[in-house]
């Protein structure tokens, strides 16, 4: 016994609908847990490529305010290395006379030196100089309107601190 | 003009031939799972030479720094806990799969002509990647480390005549030192890992040029289709089970995440030292026999695993249809399943 032509036809047309739609569905779905899965796998791997403490920096002592007199300098190391001159420049009694900059000159990286009688900062590789708030004035670094880094400071309890780079070269 | 025209102006493939080149007809019995062990080790690789290049950015091959660096992985980079415990657990799945697989192709007679050669890299393949699982935990320098590390030179020392010239290309000396964890490191990150991808091309083009060994089992006899493509069918089996393979893994880091010991002590061993577990039944053995008769064994027995096909081939040839492999198999398999369950069930 056959079924009516018209019978046939439908249940071949849904039988092909609805393989189609589960096909589709399931190629959808794998697709999808593909992505969710190895797309999580490769974030958690960005994630962990990046530094964990990037630029990490801590108040560290310096020097105690009494002993440093206007003019006095001291060069303070970092954990990571770095040296940063830090100079008392006024008699105010505040944070204000004090000015905390890197001795690394921002042209190509070399080190700077203060000059006492010429009131500046100068670095021997390219005559590049700074005044003494660290501002470019000739050079390179002058022309390129350049500036030695500063660090923040604070005074606590008559002790002065530098918010100094943590992460160690070695 | 279009993309694949522009393309095929300069790269003269036409994309039928690759689709013909690499569309190899799988056979029917591949769709049991257990068929399917042999990709699991070569993808769980993949995840190997992945995390480890993850774990190479932070990790410092130095006495003074190593373990420093190890606790800085797993204690303060983003999920470096979560990356080291995939790279350990990977790798010892990957060892496990690689056994399994192995022990398939036993069982089925897949080693025999025309394969016997195939069967020879793939036990090479094996040796290397103990290999670098033995260098991998040495990297850590923990006691376990060290103490592994120094155990297994000495080990190598018991090998006759070239004992002695063994052990100083491992240690870098005759004794652990500061340019040890850096040959281990190289060895481990560089010299084995391009050897086992040199091994699988080896591996795999030599599937690909003789085929599958082909099975039929009971109740597949008369099935008209004998074979199904590659692509889309194997291809889409294979990335269920790495999508598997990831599930398991990231469970398993999760649930036992890879942790320290105490930092290598040159002055005092541990009371209890073991390797890890796929040299249990090696160090049982160890403690079984003396040195060099432990050595010298365990090298046969290497070198008997090496030559089994042409073995076989050569006792099949006297008595066809003999099922001695089966039985020095299964024996084998219960030997190693022992001594290494007894190792691991005792402290020493």
């Amino acid at each position: 016994m056959h079924l009516p032509m018209t019978e046939i036809t439908k249940n071949t047309a849904e039988g092909t609908d609805r393989r189609g739609f589960l096909t589709s569905a399931t190629t959808l779905a794998m697709t999808v847990g593909l992505l969710a899965s190895y797309g999580s796998c490769f974030a958690i791997g960005g994630r962990y490529l990046y530094p964990a403490h990037p630029g990490r920096r801590a108040w560290q002592y310096v020097a105690d305010v009494a002993r440093m007199s206007k003019g006095d300098q001291v060069v303070y190391r970092a954990p990571s290395g770095e040296s940063i001159v830090v100079a008392r420049q006024g008699v105010a009694g505040n944070i204000e006379d004090f000015i905390a900059l890197s001795d690394t000159c921002p042209h190509l990286g070399c080190k700077v030196h203060w000059e006492d009688t010429k009131n500046r900062f100068f670095c021997p590789c390219h005559n590049g100089t700074f005044d003494a708030k660290g501002k470019g004035t000739g050079g390179p670094p002058g022309d390129a309107s350049q500036e030695l880094f500063a660090y923040d400071l604070k005074i606590e309890g008559n002790m002065l601190f530098i918010n100094a780079p943590m992460e160690r070269l070695i | 003009m279009g993309f694949s025209s522009w393309i095929q102006e300069r790269l003269p493939i036409s994309g039928d031939s690759l689709k013909e080149l690499t569309n190899e007809p799988v056979p029917n019995h591949l769709k049991h799972w257990w068929f399917c062990i042999g990709g699991t080790p070569a993808y769980l690789f993949i995840v190997q030479i992945i995390t480890g290049i993850m774990l190479a950015m932070y990790y410092k091959a130095a006495p003074e720094t190593a373990y420093e660096s190890v606790a800085y992985i797993t204690n303060e980079a983003n999920y470096g806990w979560f990356i080291r415990s995939m790279h350990k657990w990977s790798g010892t799945l990957m060892i496990a799969a690689m056994v399994l697989h192995q022990m398939r192709v036993f069982f089925t007679g897949a080693y025999r002509k025309p394969r016997e050669l195939n069967w020879i890299v793939g036990m090479l393949l094996l040796i290397v990647t103990l290999l670098t699982g033995f260098t991998g935990y040495s990297l850590v320098f923990e006691q376990l480390s060290y103490w592994g590390a120094t155990v297994g030179a000495n080990i190598s020392d018991n090998v006759p005549v070239i004992g002695s010239f063994l052990k100083n290309m491992l240690l870098a000396g005759d004794t652990y030192n500061a340019n040890t964890l850096s040959r281990f490191f190289v060895l481990h990150a560089a010299v084995f890992p391009v050897s086992i991808i040199l091994l699988l091309v080896a591996h795999l083009s030599m599937v690909r040029v003789q085929g599958v060994t082909e099975y039929k089992f009971k109740g597949e006899e008369n099935d008209e289709k004998t074979h199904f493509n590659f692509f889309p069918d194997h291809l889409l089996t294979e990335l269920g089970i790495g999508l598997f393979l990831m599930v398991l893994i990231s469970s398993l880091a999760v649930a036992l995440p890879a942790e320290m010991g105490a930092v290598a002590n040159p002055l005092a061993t541990p009371e209890v030292i073991k390797p890890e577990w796929f040299f249990y039944v090696a160090f049982r053995w160890l403690k079984l026999f003396t040195g060099s008769t432990a050595v010298i064994t365990q090298g046969l027995v290497i070198a008997v695993m090496m030559a089994w096909p042409f073995i076989d081939g050569a006792v099949r040839r006297r008595r066809p249809n003999s099922e001695f492999s089966v039985w020095v198999g299964v024996l084998a398999v219960l030997a190693i399943i022992g001594l290494t369950v007894w190792e691991a069930a005792v402290a020493h």
